[in-house]
């Protein structure tokens, strides 16, 4: 196996759940404990009441896409063997966005509005990035 | 009456020459702009008593760009400072020079900008995200922001790559008739299809070019104005608007911050859409375009890709727009010559590309990852 090259993540205190809940498969987010609102991307303060109280909470995986794009240019070389690769932006259940890429299928056969759930794929001993696939339709 | 409508104006313009400028640097395409500018005004450098910069993506002093300039100049401003906002910077800084001059801050600014994207590297691909960068799931660079707008439009209206690149097409024709655009050969409707995809939706050319260049604007008042060397170009109206919460604000993709700084530049110029002659719409990518036409009431919400066709946005048409060429077709000078098109319009000044009797014009502003906007009517005066 070769060495995973692309962009990776620092561990910090902040963003540390964030990337363990990944690795043990689950997607989690910051509630926050005063008024509810899950927030994305990770920060200490609440956007919308300012609080500095929160917990990490487990969020389903599941969404839908909202936007999606396909990257032909190569802008990092890391992403050499990969292009086209696509990025979707994930509208998720519980409220938040966040970038992600769609992987089981051709680039062609995701539009916006498909359902999709998470899936975690172990990229380093230590970092686990959360994608997404298509969900089947509800039977 | 609207205390800043018609109070200020643009006296000077000036472009260094533009595209792949062998040995140039930022600041040596900025001060080439300055002289011109200066030249156009018929003001001594003298009379220059504030300056406002944008540094080019290839300036080293980055946000003490305006120190740097001004010691190769020699001013030693009233006012002055720099302002990093990309495509947003330019009409930002020309309101910022407007409101200095109005509160007599300074009598004469210069808003000044130089890069040397295209020989000194481009600096566009940059990945956004505070924090864990998206870049972690291969997005990054300028074009994705806008693929993320031109996608979801597609999806919700069925808004199609053709009608993006009617405004390639029309920027491209325009930049045909500018003896100083940087790519003048006419391009069709398949010349678009058939280019390469950058980021999907996007393809090449739906995309602005990288350029060397510098322009330069000077601002006074309308008063002071009057004793300028070329035709009264009014600032008429002025507004701007932001969103900072990309992934926070549902319609971020929209840019809804668009139409807040267009009502306040109609409303402080007592205008509507249909007031408007001619408009020069910041087109970093084609779709940017698309929004400004739905955001300025030009066209309802989801009408923008048929708006476009039929010629309607070329000159002779009913809306003529980016009578330069544009970032797309001119020189990407992420806005600047936007405003000295505009004030070059409005002079009359434009030969074959003239759009006759232009009086009102609309100048628009965008940048970072869709989240600054601004607007500027100018007006003759
Ligand atoms: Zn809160």
């Amino acid at each position: 196996m070769s060495e995973y090259t692309k962009p990776l993540p620092t561990i910090t205190d902040e963003n540390r759940e964030f990337w363990e809940g990944a690795r043990r498969g689950k997607l989690r987010m910051q509630k926050c404990r005063d008024c509810g609102h899950i927030r994305y991307p990770i920060s200490h303060c609440c956007p919308k009441c300012l609080s500095y109280n929160f917990e990490w909470t487990d969020l389903s995986g599941r969404g839908e896409v909202f936007s999606y794009v396909v990257f032909h240019q190569l802008y990092n070389q890391a992403f050499k063997d990969d292009v086209p690769y696509n990025v979707a932006l994930v509208q998720l259940e519980e409220g938040p966005r966040m970038y992600s890429n769609v992987v089981g299928v051709d680039n062609d056969a995701v539009k916006v509005g498909d359902k999709v759930e998470a899936v975690f794929d172990p990229v380093t001993p230590e970092v686990t990035i959360p994608r997404f696939r298509l969900r089947q339709p509800a039977k | 009456m609207h205390p800043l409508r018609d109070k200020t104006a643009v006296v000077g313009v000036g472009a260094s020459p533009q595209g792949k400028i062998p040995d140039a640097t930022a600041l040596s395409l900025a001060v080439e702009a300055f002289k011109r500018a200066l030249d156009d005004s018929g003001l001594r450098k003298e009379q220059i008593d504030g300056l406002l910069t944008m540094p080019g993506s290839t300036s080293p002093e980055a946000a003490l760009n305006y120190l740097r300039f001004g010691e190769t100049v020699g001013i030693n401003p009233r006012y002055t400072g720099s302002k990093v906002m990309g495509g947003g910077t330019a009409g930002a800084l020309l309101h910022e020079a407007a409101l200095a001059v109005n509160a007599g801050f300074a009598n004469h600014v210069a808003c000044v900008f130089g890069d040397a994207a295209a020989t000194g590297g481009s600096r566009f691909s940059r990945a956004s995200g505070w924090g864990d960068s998206f870049a972690i799931w291969g997005f990054m660079a300028a074009c994705a922001n806008s693929a993320i707008t031109a996608a979801r439009h597609m999806a919700l209206y069925g808004t199609t790559s053709r009608q993006l690149g009617e405004i390639a097409v029309a920027c491209r024709y325009h930049a045909s008739l500018n003896p100083n655009a940087v790519m003048r050969k006419p391009i069709t409707i398949e010349d678009h299809q058939n280019s390469r995809w950058i980021v999907k939706p996007l393809h090449l050319l739906d995309c602005c070019l990288i350029s060397d260049g510098g322009v330069c604007v000077i601002v006074t008042t309308a008063e002071r104005a009057r004793d300028c060397k070329k035709p009264l170009v009014l600032i008429s109206g002025m507004g701007q608007a932001y969103t900072t919460e990309n992934m926070e604000r549902e319609d971020w993709w929209y840019v809804p911050h668009q139409k807040l700084a267009l009502a306040d530049a109609y409303k402080m110029a007592a205008v509507g859409p249909k007031d408007i002659d001619v408009a020069q719409l910041y087109d970093n990518f084609t779709s940017s375009v698309l929004v400004w036409f739905e955001h300025g009431g030009f066209c309802k919400v989801g009408e923008s890709g048929p708006f476009v066709e039929g010629g309607r946005i070329r000159l002779g048409g009913e809306l003529p727009i980016n009578t330069a060429g544009g970032n797309l077709s001119e020189s990407y000078m992420e806005g600047w010559l936007h405003i000295v098109e505009g004030a070059r319009q409005v002079r009359g000044e434009c030969g074959e590309r003239q759009v006759k009797g232009a009086e009102v014009c609309l100048v628009t502003g965008r940048g970072q990852a869709l989240n600054c906007a601004n607007a500027t009517i100018l007006r003759k005066g």
